[in-house]
């Protein structure tokens, strides 16, 4: 960066503004168009889902970069090349840095246009482990880039293997699930929590079984300037276990159950508060069934009562820990 | 301009004069100081630059794997093990085409933990596609900078480019410097043009995945325009002669080699104390010599052993090849005949630990491969060998493969045992240009590249030819 | 396998995923197996689901080779063998499992030499939990005798063609390709393509191409095919909306409308128009049948049960050879 604009980037703004609201997308004011079609994902992908709808939202002026992962391994295959937007493979713990080059490359030569996202799409790994340091680089940078993790709560791509988004209780080819150990023992890392405590502008989580509210994230943060992350949960039948149409159902009733939570982050270059602002978007009144959300899974059939247990007790810290943020923010 | 630079000061120069669009760097000893002075020059305004402050050496190359995307220039530099901690990125940025030019000061690898010069950091990267350069000294540290971008962003060439300096020995070392005028380079150095990046009018996708079926003639055409370079390197320093007045002697160095009975092989700044030996023993009546290898890659294996083993040792022409050499031994009689027999010694500050070193391999391979296609090489019980490159991108080597490579060793032979074949054959250069299997065979001179290195499912394996 | 056989089995890696047809490889020879690359020409070629029994079967198999399929419909062709693998297996597991029923008939196409039926029930004890080996050896029994019963019925050609693989497996590798998963004749593998825009001259010399081009349909994966109703649909939009691979996309009831994609996306130049479901009726979204992978989320995010999932078969996939 300039070092001006590197400044002005750095310190709390004295008047912040925070953009309007853009008019939310619907399904019926969606543009046609199709920028990622012809890939090679599973059916019933719900990470082809989130780069599609992403895309859609975004229009043509776009760069997208994706590290090693489902989505570039299902996305180009020379010469069946699925994005129709400007588009690169990164290395896999590159994926921010990338993003960071990008941007400043197009800024730097002045041929950047005004309407221009420059985003990423990683998976879990990509994001929460080997991409992590990359990614705190950039939020620190305060690069203006977008950065959507989809999250499919293990590394798929190379068959099902344990993540750091890999929930506590999942059966992955490296968490078995046997008599001594049922499936994964540690719990999701707090990606959410991690980019706010950056003080990033922007940061949210969604999932694509409410897709109307994912958009809408995706819209806000087009508009904003500096680093903005958005984490979406998108199921993955083939690793967890299920029927390929099940995919939204799963992702609508992961947040009913309250264990995935949809929330918003405003930074305090944003909301002009100091460590910034909690949102919960969706509150339910009463959480739907862990269990059954766990029963219908093959990767938690391992599951006994006292694990079944265990995860309720967690989400229960979790959604106090949010409420706390969010109501401590008002 | 005159100034004292060290080596690293004058590398930032060089930097400067190249007017990059986009530096991201991560600080390591001994390169530290390249990146201070870079973004000094950024503050104060002398470098119209971006600097982006990455968190490694991995989110170094990738951020500028990112900008030259765009089409933007980029530099980047580091050393040592973070030269290996950006390793995986090196063969994005040279699979990718992407000119990027990196400055490595040349450094140990731990354990033990040590912070000073060699080359095993760079020599053990010699595969991941990159142009690799070792300068001697600190003003061509500085002007290697503006010619590494003319090269790497050369059409032919798109390659990325390291500029290797040895640590402390070079980085840290002061000496004289002539700094051009930004004019002169800029006069040298045309921006950056190329259609290898984003486009919103046409959109691409970059550095996608290519399976089996497709993935060696990506490596087919990186491998032959990494060689085409090597007379691009040389008109590239024809150009920057006319401009700054300075020349340099092209991939390799020769020094006093001509007559020589004792040759030293090396690179990099040990050159300058090897030079210094060779002329004292000159003066005290000894034929010894030197032979600095400037390009490790592409590597030179033609002219060096055209230095080596002295032009017309054995048959063909010896016409010619004295000014292309450029050799600097005019004054000891460099006409004059090269010994009947010859003792060559490389130095280097590597080891490839079990085997030899690095630069040791290359020397003797590119050795081996003219000596053994010499009509009187056949008495030691060899008398060819070649390369074949398969299965790359995990593509299939057939039988009938295997079976065509028998089948080509055969008709090799009897090439290579024609009496009349010169060993050092001046025509050869024409005849790579000439098509047609049968030219090609008739015309093969045992020491042109192209007739050593095969790609399996893209050479003809018929007649003598591939390409 | 049989005494003094060797064997070599691999798959065909791609970037497909669960649903897409794969292929995979196996040689057998009496002598050592050094050749570890695919199979071009195959003795047996063997389908494990019928869709992708396409018109070009005869191009990778050895003059006088046979083909397996997994159908139920009977083939003239005396080099198609078809056996209704899934129904065997329904019958014995109460699932559609076919891969023992192919290794059953192989067994006696190969003959005893080759592949001996008691080294298939070692291999079924050896690689199968102890609870499912009495059912895989019933599946066996069942696929060696419908096997017998149709090399008789097949009459000489079938029976020259096994003989004459039965000699050529003594002597030189033997070679079976599989394929399975899936529906439908489309390759999985993307298509060479054309010399004139693809020549690695213009392509290979850095990794930067045009964006979007789509050299291969993905119908292939699919089994079963959304079907709407035009009646029953409201236009909300929502299988629209959720569709993981863009493939509905808005008629706006009209039956010529093109597909809306982004210029220069399909060079293959297809022709895409709305496949309307009756003359009279055109409903507000229609599926893109070359690329719809069948998942069935558009079925299920529909309130109004307007689109049914239904089989793949009924609309003439794999129906060209006979």
């Amino acid at each position: 960066m300039k070092q001006t604009e590197n400044l002005s980037a750095a310190l709390p703004p004295t008047n912040p503004a925070a953009p309007l609201p853009p008019k939310p997308l619907t399904a019926k004011t969606l543009p046609d168009d199709e920028f990622f079609f012809g890939h090679k994902g599973c059916a019933g992908c719900g990470g082809a889902l989130v780069v599609r709808q992403t895309l859609k939202v975004l229009g043509p002026h776009v760069i997208c970069a994706l590290p090693a992962g489902c989505m570039s391994a299902v996305g180009f295959n020379f010469p069946q090349l699925s994005f129709a937007n400007n588009a690169m493979i990164t290395p896999f713990a590159a994926t921010a840095s990338v993003l960071s080059g990008i941007e400043a490359g197009l800024r730097a030569q002045g041929i950047k246009p005004e309407d221009c996202t420059v985003v990423g799409f990683a998976g879990d790994g990509g994001t929460a482990d080997i991409g992590l340091q990359a990614l705190s680089g950039a939020i620190d940078r305060n690069d203006d880039i977008l950065y959507i993790c989809y999250d499919n709560e293990a590394y798929m791509n190379t068959g099902i293997q344990k993540s750091s988004l890999t929930p506590f209780g999942a059966k992955t080819t490296t968490t078995p699930a046997g008599a001594h150990v049922h499936g994964c023992l540690t719990r999701k890392k707090n990606m959410f929590q991690i980019v706010a405590a950056h003080d990033i502008p922007y940061a949210a989580t969604a999932s694509i079984g409410y897709l109307n509210d994912f958009i809408k994230k995706v819209q806000k943060a087009a508009t904003i300037h500096g680093t903005r992350y958005i984490h979406v949960i998108a199921p993955c039948p083939t690793g967890w276990g299920t029927r390929e149409d099940e995919t939204i159902d799963l992702a609508k009733e992961v947040a009913d159950c309250g264990l995935w939570y949809l929330a918003e982050f405003e930074g305090s270059q944003l909301c002009g508060m100091p460590g910034g602002k909690y949102i919960v978007n969706r509150r339910p009144k009463e959480f739907s069934s862990v269990e059954a959300y766990l029963r219908r899974q093959g990767r938690f059939k391992q599951l006994d009562e006292n694990d079944v247990q265990e995860v309720i007790r967690e989400r229960d810290i979790a959604w106090a820990w949010l409420d706390d943020l969010a109501t401590g923010a008002k | 301009m005159k100034r004292f630079l060290s080596g690293d000061e004058a590398l930032a120069e060089g930097v400067r004069l190249a007017r990059p669009n986009i530096i991201s760097a991560y600080p390591i000893t001994p390169q530290t100081v390249v990146v201070e002075h870079l973004s000094e020059m950024v503050e104060q305004g002398r470098l119209d630059a971006e600097y982006v402050h990455v968190e490694s050496e991995h989110s170094a190359l990738s951020c500028a794997l990112g900008a030259s995307a765009t089409g933007a220039r980029t530099f980047t530099a580091t050393s040592s093990q973070g030269l290996l901690y950006m390793a995986e990125v090196l063969s994005y940025a040279a699979g990718g085409r992407f000119p990027i030019v990196m400055m490595n000061a040349n450094r140990a690898l731990a354990l033990p933990w040590n912070i000073y010069g060699d080359q095993r950091d760079s020599l053990a990267l010699l595969d991941h596609g990159w142009i690799q350069l070792y300068v001697q000294d600190n003003q061509e540290a500085l002007d290697a900078v503006l010619m590494a971008y003319a090269l790497a962003e050369d059409e032919r060439v798109s390659t990325p480019v390291m500029i290797n300096l040895d640590g402390f020995a070079l980085t840290h070392t002061y000496e004289t410097v002539d700094i051009p005028e930004p004019e002169q380079a800029d006069s040298f150095l045309p921006p950056y043009r190329t259609k290898n990046k984003f486009d919103f009018e046409h959109p691409v996708n970059i550095g996608y995945s290519a399976g089996p079926e497709f993935n060696r003639y990506y490596k087919h055409a990186a491998h032959w325009d990494m060689v085409d370079a090597l007379p691009v390197i040389d008109e590239v320093e024809k150009r920057f002669a006319e401009v700054f007045g300075r020349e340099y002697p092209g991939v390799l160095e020769e020094y006093r080699c001509a007559d020589a009975d004792r040759i030293i092989v090396t690179l990099g700044s040990v050159a300058g104390l090897v030079r210094q030996v060779v002329d004292d023993l000159r003066n005290a009546g000894e034929k010894v010599g030197m032979v600095r290898l400037r390009y490790m890659r592409p590597f030179p294996a033609e002219r060096l052993v055209k230095a080596l083993l002295g032009v017309g040792a054995v048959g063909g022409s010896s016409e010619a090849s004295g000014e292309a050499s450029g050799d600097d031994n005019a004054d000891d009689g460099a006409r004059s005949k090269a010994p009947a027999a010859r003792s060559i010694a490389v130095l280097e500050k590597d080891i490839s630990f079990g085997a030899e070193g690095t630069v040791f391999t290359n020397v003797s391979s590119a050795l081996l491969q003219a000596i053994t296609c010499a009509p009187s090489a056949s008495a030691c019980g060899i008398r060819d060998i070649c390369n074949f490159v398969g299965g790359l991108g995990g593509d299939d080597i057939s039988y009938e493969q295997v079976e065509g490579i028998f089948a080509l060793l055969k008709r090799r032979a009897s090439i290579v045992e024609d009496p009349n074949a010169a060993l050092v054959d001046a025509s050869a250069e024409a005849s790579n240009a000439a098509s047609g299997a049968a030219k090609a065979a008739a015309h093969t001179s045992p020491l042109d590249p192209r007739k050593k290195v095969y790609f399996l499912g893209i050479d003809s394996l018929e007649e003598g030819g591939a390409r | 396998m049989g005494e003094g056989i060797n064997g070599l089995a691999f798959p065909s890696f791609g970037p497909e995923r669960r649903g897409a047809p794969m292929r995979a490889f196996t040689k057998l020879s009496t002598k050592t197996i050094g050749d570890r690359s695919a199979v071009s020409l195959a003795d047996y070629v063997v389908y494990l689901d019928d869709t992708l029994l396409g018109e070009d079967w005869e191009s990778e198999l050895k003059p006088g080779g046979v083909v397996l399929v997994n159908s139920a419909r009977v083939f003239e062709n005396p080099q198609v063998i078809a056996l209704d693998a899934n129904g065997i297996s329904q019958e014995v597991l109460g699932r559609p499992i076919p891969n023992t029923v192919f290794l059953g008939a192989l067994s006696v196409l190969m003959g005893d030499e080759v592949l001996p039926e008691e080294s298939l029930r070692e291999a079924i004890r050896l690689y199968m939990p102890a609870k499912l080996h009495e059912s895989n050896f019933a599946i066996v029994d069942e696929a060696r005798r419908v096997t017998e019963e149709l090399v008789a019925e097949k009459g000489e050609s079938a029976k020259v063609a096994t003989s004459a693989e039965e000699a050529q497996a003594e002597a030189a590798p033997a070679e079976a390709a599989q394929a399975g998963g899936g529906c439908a004749p489309e390759a999985s593998a993307p298509a060479p393509p054309e010399q004139n825009a693809l020549s690695p001259e213009s392509y290979a010399h850095n990794t930067c191409f045009e964006a979007g081009y789509l050299v291969a349909k993905n119908a292939g994966w699919r089994n079963i095919r959304p079907v709407i109703d035009p009646e029953a649909c409201t236009g909300c939009l929502q299988c629209y909306l959720y569709c993981p691979d863009g493939t509905i996309y808005k008629t706006e009831h009209d039956p010529n409308r093109e597909i809306p994609r982004l210029a220069g996306q399909l060079p293959f130049s297809e022709t895409h128009k709305t496949p309307a479901a009756n003359e009279h009726a055109v409903a507000p979204v229609a599926v893109d049948y070359d690329f719809c992978k069948g998942c069935g989320i558009c079925a299920k995010v529909c309130r109004f049960n307007a689109i049914t999932m239904e089989p793949e078969s009924d609309f003439g996939a794999g129906q060209e050879v006979r």
